[in-house]
């Protein structure tokens, strides 16, 4: 029993870290991506 | 009427140009025979329960080849921007679905026709004990994979990966009709009685038939026009 | 603003939960029949509501999109999509755990799981489909479509475990079957923890809504950066 709640509960984080994982490559792109454009201009 | 005739003129379209070049249907057909060829070796068609799992086994066979008819079916327009002629016509998308569904049924359904007496063949198995019964459900199972077939080609027409997304989104979406069909094509093939759940499995895949042609009428349109 | 939507569906999600998961471990008695095992429940039925949830609202929003041509509406569609995926697995993978245990076999061909199961397979096709199409346009018009296409299979999920009575447990909620089938503190836990994880699927969505945001926000910048 014990196996199957935290299965429930460790697929959910699973997707909790995920969802911050992209939260921070997504920083990262637009990071790069303002500095591109401001030494473009 | 007018969607009717359109759809016809665009069924004999697909079915004139595929019988002249017979590309789709030499590869469905030799890879249906294929199939069943290596499923004839991974399962010991000498016993008698061959019938238990015969009908999977047609089914099998008949969804892999189905894809590679339906793969074409949007596919043959591409070159020379021909679907956009299409859409731009005054044929409407619902008579668009319709005639190539009906012109990639027809062809499914020629390949089913041969393969049968071949598994009959290769799995010693009765088939025509119930034939009338069997076409049927060759009919509604053949038309359950046309229309999800040719509503996905034309969702994954423009993809690079096309050969690809289309079974993995065509299988999923036909499981309740294989299901169904291979139940169904089970009980047919075995002697005796049918079961009591004959008409129940037959519901779902008219079921099935229904809902799914009625969604794609209504939304092949959206699909087409960009 | 919506940072605060977040912050306060939070603070009401999270303590829930984990009282939730006290009284399940602790307060609650055994299953007449099961024992400790149908503790597993709390998390299986809720985690299937959480997912129809998230699954009707994308193909209410996918139909919206259609409508009216409103990216917005694709992009809640397909965020709901993807938590939906995630509850789905809970549902499955929870399942399936319970199944070892009281069958002793991890997974049967029966209608209610291969459903469940195909479910999931036609929303996971969904989110490669999106993959596939780079035209933003495009992508939000087919993975529309096939999001109503989808919803089939979750309006049959839904219905097969009473058209088909086989080796799954039959319904026993008593606003389904009319009658008190379990004891009324059990029914009531399987609300409280569906409300406590719907709160938790409103998060995963609203973050991934955001981020969804932020990636457009992106993916312009890029094509600016790029014509520059």
């Amino acid at each position: 029993m014990f196996y199957g709640l935290a299965v429930a509960w460790g697929i959910l984080a699973v997707y909790a870290v995920l969802l911050g994982l992209r939260e921070q490559d997504l920083k990262k792109q637009l990071e790069t991506l303002k500095k591109m454009v401001e030494e473009k201009k | 009427m007018r969607t009717l005739r359109h759809a016809a003129a665009i069924a004999w379209k697909d079915l004139r140009s595929e019988l002249r070049t017979k590309e789709s249907l030499n590869s469905s057909l030799s890879f249906s025979i294929v199939v069943l060829l290596l499923l004839a070796m991974a399962f010991d068609t000498g016993s008698e329960i061959v019938t238990d799992y015969g009908g999977g086994i047609l089914w099998l066979a008949f969804a892999f080849s189905s894809t590679l008819i339906v793969n074409r079916s949007f596919a043959r327009e591409m070159p020379n921007d021909c679907i956009d002629v299409l859409v731009a016509s005054p044929a409407s998308g619902a008579s668009l679905f319709l005639g190539k569904a009906v012109a990639a049924f027809a062809l499914q359904s020629g390949i089913q026709l041969i393969c049968l007496p071949i598994f009959g063949v290769f799995y010693n198995v009765t088939w025509w004990r119930n034939p009338w019964q069997l076409f049927g459900v060759l009919l509604l199972g053949g038309w359950a994979m046309a229309c999800i077939g040719t509503v996905f080609s034309a969702l994954t027409v423009n993809l690079r990966l096309r050969e690809l997304m289309l079974p993995m989104l065509m299988y999923p979406m036909l499981v309740p009709a294989l299901l169904a069909s291979m139940t169904l094509t089970n009980y047919l093939l075995m002697p005796g009685a049918m079961p009591p759940d004959f008409a129940q499995w037959l519901r779902l895949l008219i079921g099935f038939d229904i809902i799914f042609t009625t969604l794609a009428l209504a939304l092949v349109e959206t699909i087409l026009v960009r | 603003m919506r940072s605060k939507i977040v912050l306060a569906l939070g603070l009401v999600g999270v303590p829930l939960l984990l009282r939730n998961l006290y009284v399940i471990l602790f307060n609650l008695p055994d299953e007449m029949e099961q024992g400790p095992v149908y503790r597993i429940f709390y998390y299986h039925l809720p985690a299937f509501f959480a997912a129809t949830l998230c699954y009707t609202t994308a193909m209410v929003c996918s139909i919206l999109y259609l409508v009216k041509k409103s990216a917005r509406y694709d992009a809640i569609a397909m965020a709901c999509t993807e938590v939906g995926l995630a509850f789905a697995a809970v549902n499955l993978i929870t399942g399936m755990f319970w199944g070892r245990i009281s069958w002793g076999i991890w997974w049967a061909w029966d209608p209610r799981l291969t459903w469940a199961l195909i479910c999931w397979l036609v929303y996971f096709g969904y989110l490669m489909l999106r993959k596939a199409i780079d035209d933003p346009t495009e992508r939000a018009k087919n993975a529309g479509v096939l999001s109503i296409f989808a919803y089939v299979s979750v309006a049959i999920t839904w219905k097969a475990i009473e058209w088909w009575r086989t080796q799954h447990p039959g319904p026993v909620l008593s606003i389904r079957t009319g009658e008190q089938r379990i004891d009324p503190a059990m029914e009531q836990m399987l609300y409280v923890n569906t409300l406590a994880l719907a709160t938790l699927a409103a998060i995963f969505v609203i973050t991934r809504l955001r981020q969804e945001e932020v990636q457009r926000e992106i993916d312009a910048l890029r094509r600016y950066a790029h014509a520059l």
